[in-house]
């Protein structure tokens, strides 16, 4: 006898609200369905009301923990439509924060990874140590989370030697540590057999089911953005895609270990290598009309980012592809015939991020219960009807 | 694979002092380029309104109050602020900057108001910057 178990938008499994609905034989899971929807927020329509510049910080809020990534993919992107190029120290100071800010956000995922396989001390020494970087990331922009480093042109912050010395610092301790977590990783007995053979991916279903970031490199697919298109300054800096052939859980812890391990290196290298002069170049405050697509390796997978312009100050439309989005069809296929148990860990394996990935709205008629396909430009006449007698927010009665 | 590999790093951490500090009685100390909250140097600002049209979160308002004395009037919203110190890098003469105080918050939105009344700034070609 099957049975229907619906897993959120509320749940303490989930860090954010997704709807799962898993068909259950016992305890295996038959069928999985995913909901999602309950996280929009509009970005994408707020982005075409505000100026190139004010949207880099919107594109920061995307997400939290990969706000760096959005907002250098649609710097890069604005980059090219303004036919302007950043000066070689920005860049490597931009690359700098984005490869801390993987650091940052793989450490994050470890903690997590121990959390949910039951190993809650792991968990609390990986995130203590995730401070360390967070401090480092605090020094060079001045802000903990949403960094606010990019600038179109270049970036806004430069390092001096102090501060060069305390990252180097600091990355001593971190690469002692993430050695030492690496050891724990592949021997602990209990966390291997944890994750061991969890949710299973194989090489050619990664492929087909387009996955992208570790879930993709832990089926044994060296595939990544800063080595197959390399952006800003990667062509020139030494570093390996790490794969793992388990196509499992521990095969994706793997890979991020492996992956802090290349950033470490990275960040060292940007640091000895750090060429003198400006950091930014003068952007004009409009683009001519022109579409762009930019492409940059979040810590989570390839995130895209479509822009187009129009000749204003303002873009005419920004579509944002997250990493997680691409990893959904992924998600299901590791579901199937999983024990329920595993949800949560097989679910948190791709690092999702629901704010990033809730892109779209499907128009959902509540009586019929039938989904419809509407036109952008009726989209567009709706919101334009819904959003005419609303005052906008700088004449709005605070508080609303 | 050995058994219990966690256990020499546990009884490690026995003995060590906790990573945490006793935050309402010790603070940490924030980094020289800390983004706290915009405050105005009225004597620098030449009411250009370059802060007004870049913020983010339209939490600037510059207001002309009397036309014949050049008088304006600025209201920073900092309820509204997301403390991205893009105005302090737009303002052309440095008036614009950005304190290091964190603990900003508040019951009322209202008290979160912060306003200049000035009488605009004679145009300079670069301000000395204030140490």
């Amino acid at each position: 006898m099957s049975f229907e178990i619906p897993i959120g938008p509320q749940h303490p499994a989930l860090k954010e609200p997704v709807g799962i609905r898993v068909t259950v034989d016992g305890e295996i899971i038959r069928e999985a369905d995913l909901r999602l929807g309950y996280n929009h927020r509009g970005v994408e329509k707020l982005a075409e009301q505000k100026t190139w510049t004010q949207n880099i910080y919107l594109m920061e809020r995307i997400c939290g923990i990969c706000s760096h990534s959005h907002a250098t993919c649609y710097v890069q992107g604005v980059e090219k439509l303004m036919e302007i190029e950043p000066p070689k120290r920005g860049l490597y100071i931009r690359i700098l924060v984005s490869e801390l800010e993987r650091v940052h956000s793989h450490l994050l995922w470890l903690g997590v990874a121990g959390h949910e396989a039951g190993f809650d001390s792991f968990f609390m020494y990986v995130w203590r140590d995730r401070e360390i970087v967070m401090d480092i990331l605090e020094t060079i922009s001045g802000n903990r989370v949403h960094y606010g480093i990019n600038a179109i042109g270049g970036v806004r912050r430069d390092l001096d030697e102090m501060q060069i010395k305390h990252i180097l610092d600091s990355l001593e301790v971190l690469r002692q540590r993430s050695a030492y977590y690496e050891k724990l990783g592949t021997t602990e007995p209990s966390f291997v057999a944890r994750l061991a053979g969890v949710g299973y991916l194989s090489k050619e279903e990664a492929i087909s089911l387009c996955a992208v970031g570790p879930t993709l490199r832990a089926s044994g697919v060296p595939m990544d953005v800063r080595k197959d298109d390399p952006y800003a300054v990667y062509g020139e800096v030494p570093f390996e895609v790490c794969t793992a052939e388990t196509c499992d859980v521990l095969g994706r812890t793997v890979v991020r270990i492996k992956e802090l391990m290349q950033s470490y290196n990275i960040i060292e290298f940007l640091l000895k290598n750090l060429p003198a002069g400006p950091i930014a170049v003068r952007a004009p405050r409009r683009a001519k009309p022109n579409e762009v697509v930019s492409r940059y390796e979040a810590p989570r997978g390839e995130n895209i980012h479509y822009i187009k312009s129009n000749g204003s100050d303002k873009p005419e439309r920004v579509k944002v592809r997250a990493p997680t989005l691409a990893n959904y069809a992924a998600t299901i296929k590791m579901l199937k015939n999983g024990f329920i148990a595993d949800v949560p860990l097989i679910f948190a394996a791709i690092d999702p991020c629901i704010c990033c990935a809730e892109r779209s709205v499907a128009i959902v008629d509540a009586r019929t219960e039938q989904e419809k396909i509407v036109t952008m430009s009726s989209l567009r006449e709706l919101s334009l009807k819904m959003t005419k007698h609303q005052a906008r927010k700088r004449e709005a009665e605070w508080p609303l | 694979m050995n058994i219990g590999a966690f256990i020499p790093e546990l009884l490690r951490h026995l003995f060590k002092t906790p990573s945490t500090i006793d935050y309402p009685f010790k603070k940490l100390e924030v980094p020289p380029d800390f983004r706290g909250s915009p405050y105005l140097r009225p004597e620098l600002c030449i009411a250009c309104r370059a802060c007004e049209r870049d913020c983010p979160a339209e939490a600037i308002e510059i207001t002309l109050t009397n036309e014949a004395e050049k008088k304006f009037k600025m209201v920073i919203h900092n309820d509204r602020c997301i403390h991205c110190a893009q105005c302090v890098d737009s303002c052309p003469t440095e008036a614009m900057l950005m304190d290091n105080l964190f603990e900003i918050s508040d019951y009322d939105r209202h008290h979160l108001k912060k306003h200049w009344d000035f009488v605009r700034a004679v145009v300079k070609p670069k301000a000395e910057p204030k140490s």
